[in-house]
């Protein structure tokens, strides 16, 4: 992993560290102080000596606070997504400072709302906490829009961790995501589902209340429509699979009746292969 | 339409509970706040028009439901057919076929006893008050009791007297009798029902003209009546039957010999071998006999018999078969025989010398065995008489009256004459040099309104000169008096020489052409033939001495004059065998027969009969013999008369409409087929209380639900 500070990753770059890796032999433009003078010593031929530089990790929580986010259905055990999205990015960003990582936090519903630069100091994970608590679910989402802006901003080479419900056009989320994966940042998706959104459980006329638009009210026989909910469900799904796998964004589901460890597993599952 | 339980139709009310549930639903539905509010979106842009019209199916389904089931539960009845409450009293007619084809036997009982008790149990299950009226329709159709009853117990005694054994039944003239009937009755509901075998024969030859009358009839009626046909027949593939005895027609005298014919058919595919005949003579068996038939296939076998006492005989024969129809198995005919027929000759020129006298050699030819004193005894006895001795006396003991070369007549002699005729006589007139012409063309021809058949005109021919005689052509005679001269054996007619005659003139245009027995060989007629009342007229245009030709010298001169007469006494005598429904007619000697005689008749009935005087003799008519078999009057001299209507064999032919030519047939007249009282008076049931049609409704329920179960379910299925 590329980072600033020495972790448990291992950095790609070599350089001063105390770990030796090998000896070339020098050539021009090699950095004089590189020489390793006792070899020369010996030998008369100019070598450089490496080293292999241990870095810390560097990654970025997004975590979306769009209104969506805020739907609780009742087998969640009062947990909204928004609940479950919270206490997922604290237990990762523990876990990642406790691994001497740095860890930034990103929140955001049509626009950045907070932008928290990652830090890998154990003081960091007040900042972030302190933020966690005060994010609410609120307004509309623009997903696309937001990864587009986050893209140009994460500049280094990191970790980029959503978590979202990714409610929103495929296409364009898709394109984001991938503007993410050509500046080299690797990703995982974790995106957050209540059961009710995955069965489509309701049996009487509901009228549905967008959490995002308030105003904007359907009055339904749910019964009549299940069928078609989960088809289309399955459709987007699909879709979104299909375009991480096209782009090797790994993509999570989790469901907020699952336990965070599951998530945090599928999360170190996926660090051990990036090693 | 009405309902048995009306209360329950306000449960009908209930359709608004799943209304109510609707607009419930829709007015208390939970709020959700959602936040996949993108995929439920496309799903109602797609699926929003295609789910509301979805409900509004179901609604109404689930809306229909608690009527339909309300309206089950009522108990509707459909009374479309209605037009008067269920237990007005009906006029009925009911159509029996008592054709002998209905004495089939069906699992040992008889198609009329099945008809029959149909018949009582629909009568019985009557209205009161109701107006019945039975016609039987075996043969020509008749009413059961000259006018409809109102009183179902006594139709029902009625019913039970029916007897079967009738002739060929006539559909459409039973339908058009029962309408015209039903057409006269009272009540303003009319039910018409046609109880048959509907046997194939009988309605094969009833016309598509035919039917449209009827049907015409049944639309023009002020009160359009219901009309049923059941059905009891079905077809019978084996069946023989006995279709006629032919014997000649020829008056028969005692112990001569008859040769009977009795014609055999097979209706069926299954030959008989050696069906076994019985010949019975007043009911004593005299021969037996066997005979082969092939299937599908007529036979014929000659019984010859005499009898030796004059009188009315019956004979009969039976075939030994075991067909399910016995009634056709037996033919019966009743045979006359004379003990003398009365032949009284008007000499017009008598004489004493032998052969010299005008009716000499007529006299012999009639009673050659008097004449030969021989020991048999002539079946002719004559008596000749001057013209002026013809009077009613003379008259009543004749059966023929000959007048030969007779000059003229009194008026008060050609008006016994007229009444001889009237009431069945027989003339016969030969012609000779003293007859007065003009006196015979004025009164006896009178332009066609007289006695004889053509009016003389001028001799022809001669005696002694050079004249050629004409012979008499010979022929195929067609007159039964002349048949027997068809087989050479027994002469030939041409032998004789006709040396004068008389030219017969042309027959009056107001009178019917007479019929020509022989011609001469210049083609004018030299016997004719006409009939005048009861009685027919013989004119021959030559003398029947040897004056005028040889025929009288010619041995076919007996035969021929023998045969002119019997035949002419035969036919002047009534039939005894005649087609079941024509009148029994029976002529007796003299006016003196007044008193009441006795005729029994097939059911074994005794009935008074009144003979009337008809000119010199008294006849009795009896018009109801409807009913095939025989009819016996017994005179006051204790001598059995015997008579047999007789019925054709088409009915013996067992094959039976099929069902579908049966609905066609029920189609056409629009009537329902049944095929047994139990049935007919469920159908009677619907018409008169409608039909019930709560187990539809129940359908509808059950069916409306598993809509509804099948559309929920497909309506739930994915449509994106």
């Amino acid at each position: 992993m590329e980072g600033f500070c020495s972790g448990l990753h291992r950095s790609p770059h070599k350089g001063f560290s105390v770990e030796f890796k090998e000896h070339r032999p020098y050539v021009r433009g090699d950095e004089v102080r590189s020489i390793d003078w006792k070899i020369f010593g010996k030998t008369d031929r100019l070598y450089i000596r490496e080293h292999e530089q241990e870095t810390n990790l560097r990654s970025t929580i997004l975590l979306d606070t769009s209104g969506s986010m805020g739907y609780c259905g009742v087998r969640a055990g009062g947990i909204s997504k928004h609940h479950y999205a919270v206490r997922l990015t604290a237990c990762l960003a523990y876990l990642m400072l406790e691994q001497q990582d740095s860890v930034g936090l990103v929140t955001f519903d049509s626009e950045v709302r907070r932008y928290i630069p990652p830090r890998g100091r154990a003081s960091h994970l007040r900042a972030i906490l302190d933020e966690l608590g005060k994010s609410r679910p609120q307004v509309e989402t623009e997903l696309a829009q937001v990864f587009h802006e986050l893209a140009a901003k994460i500049h280094r080479r990191s970790l980029v961790i959503i978590i979202s419900d990714c409610f929103g056009d495929v296409d364009q989320l898709l394109k984001a995501l991938a503007r993410f994966r050509h500046a080299r940042h690797d990703m995982i998706v974790f995106q957050i589902w209540d059961p009710d959104e995955l069965d489509f459980p309701f049996r009487q006329w509901t009228q549905f209340e967008s959490l995002e638009t308030p105003a904007h009210r359907r009055l339904v026989d749910p019964a009549h429509l299940r069928q078609a909910y989960l088809e289309n469900l399955k459709r987007f799904r699909d879709q979104l699979t299909a375009g991480c796998h096209r782009h090797r964004i790994d993509l999570v589901p989790m469901t907020t009746d699952r336990p965070y460890a599951e998530a945090l597993a599928s999360y170190l599952a996926i660090r051990r292969r990036l090693k | 339409m009405t309902l048995l339980n009306g209360i329950l139709a306000f449960g009908a009310a209930a359709f608004a509970i799943p209304l109510l549930i609707h607009l419930l639903n829709r007015s208390r539905f939970r709020t959700v706040s959602w936040g996949a509010m993108h995929l439920l979106e496309s799903v109602l842009r797609v699926n929003q028009r295609r789910v509301r019209i979805e409900q509004i199916i179901l609604l109404l389904i689930r809306c229909a439901i608690p009527i339909v089931l309300a309206f089950c539960l009522a108990r509707p009845v459909l009374t479309g057919w209605r037009a008067l409450p269920g237990d007005a009293p009906t006029s009925m007619v009911i159509l029996l076929d008592n054709s002998y084809s209905m004495d089939t036997a069906d699992n040992g009982h008889a198609r009329l006893a099945k008809a029959i008790d149909h018949a009582a149990q629909i009568v019985a299950a009557l209205p009161r008050g109701s107006e019945i009226s039975i016609v039987r329709t075996g043969g020509e159709p008749s009413p059961l009791l000259e006018r409809p009853i109102f009183d179902a117990k006594t139709m029902a005694r009625q019913l039970q007297q029916v007897r079967g054994g009738y002739g060929a039944s006539d559909p459409a003239k039973a339908l058009e009798s029962g309408l015209g009937i039903l057409a006269g009755m009272s009540h303003a509901r009319r039910d018409l029902i046609f109880i048959s075998d509907f046997q194939q024969s009988d309605w094969d030859v009833t016309t598509p003209d035919r039917m449209a009358k009827i049907r015409r009839q049944i639309d023009s009626m002020p009160i359009r009546p219901t009309i049923t046909l059941l059905d009891l027949g079905d077809t019978v593939e084996e069946n023989i039957s006995v279709d006629s005895l032919e014997f000649s027609a020829r008056a028969l005298g005692a112990n001569e010999d008859l040769q009977i014919r009795a014609n055999l058919r097979n209706h069926g595919s299954k030959a008989y071998d050696a069906v076994r005949l019985r010949f019975q003579i007043d009911g004593a068996e005299q021969t037996g006999s066997q005979i082969a038939l092939p299937a599908k296939a007529t036979a014929q076998t000659l019984f010859t018999c005499r009898f030796p006492v004059a009188g009315s005989h019956l004979v009969a024969v039976e075939a030994a078969a075991d067909d399910r129809l016995a009634t056709d198995n037996r033919c019966e005919a009743a045979v006359p025989v004379l003990d003398r027929i009365g032949v009284v000759l008007v000499d017009g020129a008598p004489s004493n010398q032998p052969l010299e006298g005008e009716t000499d050699f007529l006299a012999v030819a009639l009673t050659p065995y008097t004449y030969g004193r021989a020991k048999l005894s002539d079946l002719i006895e004559t008596k000749t008489i001057s013209p002026g001795e013809l009077d009613e006396k003379a008259l009543t003991e004749a059966r023929v009256i000959i007048l030969a070369n007779v000059p003229k007549l009194k008026d008060e002699q050609v008006e016994l004459l007229s009444r001889y005729l009237g009431g069945g006589g027989s003339l016969l007139v030969f012609s000779g040099n003293k007859i007065d012409i003009a006196w015979y063309n004025k009164v006896l021809f009178s332009d066609g309104a007289g006695l004889l058949p053509l009016p003389w005109n001028e001799v022809a021919g001669g005696v002694g000169g050079e004249e050629k005689p004409l012979r008499i052509v010979s022929q195929h005679f067609e007159h039964p008096a002349l048949e027997i001269f068809n087989n050479r054996e027994n002469g030939n007619l041409a032998d004789a020489e006709i040396h004068k005659w008389y030219r017969l003139g042309q027959a009056s245009p107001n009178a019917a052409d007479p019929f020509v027995l022989a011609r001469l060989e210049s083609g004018d007629p030299l016997i004719v033939q006409r009939q005048f009342g009861e009685g027919s007229v013989v004119q021959v245009a030559t003398a029947c001495d040897a004056e005028w030709s040889n025929l009288p010298m010619r041995p076919i001169y007996l035969p021929l004059m023998q045969q002119l007469v019997t035949t002419m006494a035969s036919e002047a005598t009534p039939p005894s065998n005649f087609p079941a429904g024509q009148p029994l007619v029976a002529v007796l000697p003299g006016q003196s027969q007044a008193s009441p005689l006795g005729l029994t008749t097939p059911d074994g009935a005794r009935h008074t009969v009144q003979p009337v005087p008809r000119g010199t003799q008294s006849v009795v008519e009896y018009a109801q013999t409807q009913e095939p078999g025989v009819y016996t009057l017994v005179g006051a001299d204790a001598q059995p008369l015997h008579f047999v209507a007789q019925v054709s064999r088409t009915e013996s032919d067992l094959r039976m409409l099929d069902a579908t030519r049966i609905q066609s047939l029920a189609a056409e007249l629009g009537a329902d087929g049944v095929s047994s009282a139990a049935e007919y008076s469920a159908l009677d049931r619907s018409r008169r209380h409608g039909r019930e049609i709560w187990r539809v409704l129940l359908a509808g329920v059950l069916g409306l639900m598993f809509l509804e179960l099948a559309l929920e379910q497909r309506f739930a299925r994915v449509r994106t």
